[in-house]
């Protein structure tokens, strides 16, 4: 009765934020950057990134509820770059490797098309005229 | 670990047909492919049938029942980000033909000693009627989504394809009837599992186990009662007496992406990929001071129209002509719920439940540093007793990746 719409797990309320920055009042360098209406797929995806990026001394994310959907994302720099400039990096350099995927996956599909001479069935077995039309193959326990 | 810019990722697709493709992708780590593998199945939207009017219905399944199994077919969904609106974001007031599907299936069955069976292939695509009032549209707002869908959008995936068996509903005897009004919306998997455009999604690397992700059960050798994988052949096997590599990461990773029809392989893949670069390229974004209008960009392209009636509020129904009595409405989601109206009952029915999207290789709490130089507590804040919370500022240096 009183659910909130599901979509509300991924769309953003009107005027709401999608990223908010929280400079860390007790460690150098560090900030904790909440990101809504989004989970695991891009939390891991940019801690991970962030790891490997040279001047980051520590990232880490924990999505503190599973119903809440938002996630925290701490990040610790050695002072060269801030957190949050140090996160945008990151994120083009995902989607610098996302292009090159992409590109390369483009290419990868033009090399195999799919074969339009046999034709397969759901469990990939070349079927061949209208075994379907009526009851078909079913086990009728009935 | 990726480093950026070192190596490029590749990808080698081993096996390619309509609607599956298997694939190697090499030169990503682990967090990376299995973003991908996430976005596939639940960022991508497809057309679902979301809501169901049944008219008549003498068969021996409940409402609710038929409902469900309406939900779940496929229906071909090629291009959906373009050809359709979400409801939500739509100016319609309750639905449109921009924004909604409308399938009618009606069958009876007048044979003696039959069994017959009412299946997906049954359901026509009729015009979007106008909620409240009879005929249809007069207001065009000139959207160019018509233009953009393929002569089938809509259509029960394999409908008209002797090749492929339809979907059965549900089976009647003489003198039973269904006689069911749906309509379609746009969603995605977040929402509800069959707005994924994804059958099956087989993801596996480390073949050998050489990295120790797993440890396997056995009675007396592991090696003779584990078989290995296909994908094993891809893989030098381990010499034995090779001293275990503790900081060895994945690099290799075995995909196959399985769809229901709704979208192609291809599609899914290529979708997948731009989707995930527009959650990150919205991130940038969102990092900046005040960004102008950020919400233009936002993936599910909602705020800007927040205020409209999204079709699934029960005050909004008053349209649909006089229902006859019989009339009710069953949300397809729902396992609850009675006749007589809307069912507002949308728990139960989700297959993912609350606990939310299968985490991912380091789920619950923090994202561990994996393999990092300093962590011994990694997985924890650096919290030495425990790995809850932020741990205390002053513990915190002796968990940290310094490397």
């Amino acid at each position: 009765m009183n659910a909130p719409n599901r979509y509300e797990l991924y769309v953003l309320e009107e005027g709401e934020r999608p990223v908010e920055v929280t400079e860390d009042t007790k460690i150098p360098n560090a900030a904790t950057i909440k990101i809504v209406k989004q989970d695991h797929t891009l939390a891991n995806l940019l801690r991970s990134q962030l790891l490997g990026m040279p001047n980051v001394l520590f990232a880490g994310y924990k999505v503190p509820h599973p119903l809440h959907p938002y996630f925290l994302l701490k990040i610790q720099t050695d002072g060269s770059v801030t957190p949050a400039a140090v996160l945008e990096k990151a994120c083009t350099d995902l989607i610098t490797t996302l292009a090159t995927l992409e590109s390369k996956f483009k290419r990868e599909f033009t090399m195999n098309t799919v074969e339009g001479g046999v034709q397969e069935d759901a469990y990939g077995v070349p079927t061949s005229g209208a075994q379907w039309e009526s009851g078909g193959t079913y086990v009728d326990l009935g | 670990m990726q480093t950026s810019g070192t190596s490029e990722p590749i990808v080698r697709i081993r096996d390619l047909k309509k609607n599956s493709v298997n694939f190697v992708l090499q030169n990503v780590d682990l967090a990376f492919a299995n973003s991908f593998r996430r976005v596939m199945i639940a960022d991508i939207p497809t057309v679902a049938i979301d809501m169901v009017e049944i008219e008549t219905n003498t068969t021996v399944l409940p409402d609710e029942f038929i409902a469900h199994r309406l939900g779940m077919i496929p229906l071909v969904s090629t291009a959906c980000d373009e050809a359709m609106r979400y409801t939500r974001d739509c100016t319609c007031e309750v639905r449109c033909q921009y924004c909604a599907i409308e399938l009618h299936l009606n069958i009876a069955c007048h044979e003696a000693g039959r069994t017959m069976d009412v299946t997906s292939n049954m359901l026509d695509v009729v015009p979007t009627s106008k909620p409240g009032a009879y005929g249809n549209f007069e207001q065009d707002d000139g959207g160019e989504e018509l233009a953009k869908r393929v002569e089938n959008f809509g259509h029960p995936v394999g409908k008209g394809d002797p090749d492929v068996p339809p979907i059965l509903i549900c089976k009647i005897r003489k003198g039973q009837e269904l006689k069911v009004r749906c309509i379609a919306k746009k969603g995605l998997a977040k929402e509800h599992a069959k707005w994924s455009p994804c059958a099956a999604v087989s993801f596996e690397y480390d073949p050998h186990n050489k990295l120790r992700h797993t440890s396997y059960w056995y009675e007396y050798d592991a090696r003779a009662e584990w078989p290995l994988s296909e994908n094993a052949k891809e893989e030098e096997p381990p010499r034995d007496d090779l001293p275990f590599d503790y900081n060895a990461k994945p690099n290799k990773f075995y995909m196959e992406v399985e769809t229901d029809g709704s979208l192609g392989a291809q599609e899914v893949v290529q979708k997948g990929l731009q989707e995930l670069q527009t959650k990150l390229a919205n991130l940038i974004v969102g990092l900046k001071p005040e960004p102008p209008e950020a919400d233009v960009f936002q993936g599910g392209g909602g705020g800007a129209l927040g205020g409209q009636p999204n079709g699934h509020e029960p005050a909004q129904t008053g349209g649909w002509g006089a229902p006859s009595p019989a009339t009710s409405w069953s949300p397809t989601r729902a396992g609850g719920g009675g006749g007589g109206g809307w069912s507002p009952t949308r728990a139960g029915g989700a297959p993912t439940g609350a606990g939310g999207w299968g985490s991912p290789g380091t789920g619950g709490g923090w994202g561990a540093p994996a393999g990092g130089a300093g962590g011994s507590t990694a997985g924890s804040w650096g919290s030495p007793s425990s790995g809850q919370g932020w741990g205390s500022p002053s513990q915190q240096q002796n968990g940290w990746n310094v490397g």
